[in-house]
């Protein structure tokens, strides 16, 4: 039986799969955060290059990846996807259980998969420099890396409490030659805005992503990168499922339940769509698709679908999707990646319509499942990914339980090399078990006028 | 240079060793029975550690601060006060004024919950204070977990951070009588230091607690519906709430609230009562109190099993608590005097700590769970 089911550099995906194509109904536009207005192109210009606002509003199924950008995804693509069978067998599962490893990539995470088209496509429109936030530093140093492979420059605004708890992360972007800044920070207008109101704000990716906006928006060579959230983003991660789907065809297997952590949506976007594509066009209607998230900062499976912005200063388009809030800062738990009040618009479409499910969980149990993939399959993964593991656990555990033998396929986004200081609290049994007091907020919202 | 005010209550915990409850009045009983004073003992053990440190000591001549000081080895302190012989609340108080007005940046006070009582009443929260813990009684929150323990929060004063603790007045007379009769006295200022575990050092955690207490009061001040009685039991954390919408209440006890007024003040059992027999729905917010955590059952009595269960049982209450005392507290007590409705409470109960943030803790049983065989 095979553990590792590789694809060769020739068989890496030629084209990503834009999910737009199958949706029953197209998504609801973005509006303006000034006028309220429907975002047109020309509102993005100043902070996006003109390929990418093309790919956040196509509708063709299919995107033709550039060459030059295949080319360096060949670093580490096609990522392997492995059966993990010595974490079947601690379960005593019947079910077979498979995982897409993204930890391959030389940052480590999913996240290059979009920071080098992005990188491409910025210098292509004669960019040369891009601002971006990042959470717990997987998107910054991935966006570090592509930046720096393009020659550009590159300037991070981390959250300040990922800053505190992973300094190996701006070690990284150092080392491409990146700058690395905590936020909020002094250097933006809405950094400083939140530290007059809250110098101890332990700083959000709402935050981080005002500052980088504002940063691009008020410099002409510069221009704006997101790690996730956008059509673009999840676009460019697709080349994860696809890959998947050829893997596991090649040993003639098509997955029951597939299985993403989801902060801004990203890496769940990457391996579910090209199944969820398969399930809303029919082709296979009975896959079962779930979003993780923390018990912290439930987006999916607690909050509202409604139209917000994706920043805490309003700088962003008002977007529709499942949203806790845009003044919510979540609490500084270890996964700083799943930190973020709203999610993916298309994430968020396919969960309203029921194509996809969402569970939340504590980071104590989630650590708890970490080690034990640890200790069956010798990676050590980020917290973020944890949840996916969790949750491909319990699946797991349901199926002992049922003596289902369904196929689980989860995608394992990235390595834990970088946080120790959180396995450690783990051990030392510092780690808190956040929840977002749902029922109070929901008693209050239901006291509110319904308006249309 | 960091100036500590030293105050030995000299009686402390002489009656816990005789099997009396309590020290308060009983002094001549606990000689009688042989009691020896300890107070000096423990005070010197903690001061032990902290001698040639640079640190400046004040402190009253003899058994309530001075005796502790030589023993320990300190040198060049300075006495602040001349108590008589026998030694009491009003000698306390004469030190604490006295510390405060020669800059002391701590007030260390080794003794019980009732030492702790007469040093809030001098100092308030003017000055933070800590408790070496001495006395027979020390439900307060207040107390270092050891002689040794107070040393060690005091080498690291100058990274800890503040954080309120509830002192308690527990009533000696019920106490003796198996009875357990307790009321919050007041909240102190108590240097903490967290947990120095690499990594789990989360900024937000450590964040200083008059920020917590106003995140949360944001937040239940947002959650509050019209209509609703809002029964407020007692401490700073819930004073809080009452502020941010406007109101004071009593730090102390238990207020009604409705539609953002005041319907009672400093409410008992009876008045919450006959309020709740008019309310449509009804919540009930308490704050852990004392060093163990009591949701219910210490410092708040008012809200008896009779008042939970009108306002619809333990689903109804929400808890609030700020990250520093959820972290001295690994696990929340409830011991209402109703059992059933203690079980009722079930496993873990999540706790408002934050805006929009909670804290899911673990609800320990107050009763040992004897399995029959």
């Amino acid at each position: 039986m095979q553990t590792k089911i590789l694809l060769d550099e020739g068989e890496m995906p030629k084209r990503w799969y834009n999910i737009q194509a199958d949706l029953p109904r197209p998504l609801d536009p973005p509006l303006h955060p000034a006028t309220g207005n429907v975002v047109t192109p020309d509102d993005l210009r100043h902070i996006f290059p003109m390929e990418l606002i093309r790919q956040e509003m196509s509708t063709e199924r299919y995107i033709d990846i550039p060459d030059e950008v295949r080319d360096i995804l060949t670093l580490w693509r096609p990522s392997p996807l492995y059966r993990a069978r010595r974490l079947e067998a601690a379960l005593k599962t019947p079910a077979k259980i498979y995982f897409k490893w993204e930890g391959v990539s030389p940052p480590g995470s999913h996240k290059p998969n979009t920071a080098i088209p992005q990188a491409y496509y910025n210098r292509e429109a004669g960019i040369e420099r891009l601002a971006t936030e990042t959470g717990a530093g997987q998107w910054g140093s991935s966006l570090a890396f592509a930046t720096g492979l393009f020659d550009m420059e590159c300037t991070v605004y981390m959250v300040r409490t990922s800053y505190d708890q992973k300094p190996y992360r701006k070690s990284m972007m150092q080392v491409y030659g990146a700058e690395c800044i905590p936020s909020p920070s002094p250097r933006t207008r809405s950094g400083r805005m939140m530290l007059e109101r809250d110098p101890d704000t332990p700083g959000s990716l709402g935050i981080a992503i005002s500052e980088a906006v504002e940063d691009a928006a008020s410099h002409d060579n510069t221009n704006y990168a997101l790690g996730s959230v956008l059509n673009h983003v999840c676009l460019h991660q697709t080349i994860i499922g696809q890959e998947a789907k050829q893997q596991l065809a090649a040993v003639d297997d098509y997955p029951d339940v597939v299985i993403g952590c989801v902060g801004g949506g990203s890496n769940f976007a990457g391996l579910s769509f090209p199944f969820a594509g398969e399930k809303i066009t029919g082709k296979r209607p009975d896959t079962e698709i779930i979003a993780v998230e923390p018990a912290a900062c439930p987006t999916l499976t607690k909050g509202l679908y409604a139209y917000d912005y994706g920043d805490v200063a309003g700088l962003t388009p008002i977007m529709k999707m499942f949203t806790l809030g845009h003044d919510f800062v979540p609490p500084a738990i270890h996964a700083g990646g799943l930190r973020y009040h709203g999610a993916s618009p298309l994430v968020s479409r396919l969960a309203q319509d029921g194509v996809i499910r969402s569970v939340s969980c504590y980071q104590n149990e989630v650590f708890e499942a970490a080690v034990t993939f640890a200790r069956t399959e010798g990676t050590v993964v980020a917290p973020e990914a944890a949840h996916a593991v969790k949750a491909a656990i319990d699946v797991a555990l349901q199926c002992r339980e049922t003596g289902e033998a369904k196929t689980i396929l989860f995608n394992n986004s990235g390595h834990g090399n970088f946080d120790f200081s959180s396995y450690e609290a783990y051990f030392a049994g510092m780690l808190i078990d956040y929840e977002y007091p749902v029922e109070l907020i929901k008693e209050s919202l239901a006291r509110l006028p319904v308006t249309g | 240079m960091t100036t500590i005010g030293l105050i030995v209550n000299p009686i402390a915990g002489m009656g816990g060793a005789v099997g009396l409850a309590g020290t308060d009045g009983q002094v001549a009983e606990a000689i009688r029975r042989g009691a020896v004073p300890r107070a000096s003992f423990r005070a010197a053990e903690a001061l032990r550690p902290l001698a040639g440190r640079g640190i400046r000591f004040l402190a009253p001549a003899g058994p309530m601060g001075a005796d502790a000081l030589d023993a320990a080895g300190v040198i060049g302190y300075d006495v602040i006060s001349l108590p008589g012989e026998t030694t009491s609340a009003a000698d306390t108080g004469e030190a604490c004024r006295a510390f405060i007005d020669a800059g002391a940046d701590l007030v260390l006070f080794c003794g019980g919950d009732g030492t702790a009582r007469d040093v809030l009443d001098a100092v308030d929260r003017s000055v933070p204070v800590l408790g070496i813990p001495a006395g027979v009684k020390m439900y307060s929150a207040a107390f270092a977990v050891s002689p040794v323990a107070a040393a060690a929060v005091i080498t690291g004063l100058d990274s800890a951070r503040l954080r309120d603790a509830d002192i308690l007045d527990i009533d000696e007379e019920a106490y003796r009588e198996g009875r357990f009769a307790v009321r919050l006295y007041g909240t102190a200022r108590v240097p903490y230091i967290p947990g120095r575990v690499q990594g789990a050092k989360a900024v937000y955690e450590e964040a200083d607690d008059e920020r917590a207490k106003r995140d949360i009061a944001r937040f239940i001040a947002e959650v509050m519906v019209p209509d609703t009685l809002y029964v407020i039991g007692a401490g700073s954390t819930t004073a809080a709430i009452l502020s941010e919408i406007g109101l004071s209440g009593t730090l102390l006890g238990v207020d009604l609230v409705r539609n953002k007024e005041i319907v009672a003040r400093g409410a008992d059992e009876r008045t919450i009562l006959s309020h709740l027999d008019g309310a449509a729905a009804a919540r009930i917010i308490t704050s852990p109190i004392g060093a163990q955590g009591f949701i219910l059952g210490r410092g708040n009595q008012q809200i008896s099993p009779a008042v939970v269960r009108r306002a619809g049982g333990p689903g109804r209450i929400v808890v609030v608590g700020t990250p520093a005392k959820l972290a001295g507290t690994p696990a929340l007590y409830v011991d209402s005097g109703d059992p059933a409705l203690d079980l009722e409470f079930g496993d873990s109960v999540a706790v408002v700590s934050g805006y929009r943030i909670a804290q899911r803790k673990r609800v320990a049983s107050t009763v040992p769970i004897t399995t029959p065989r």
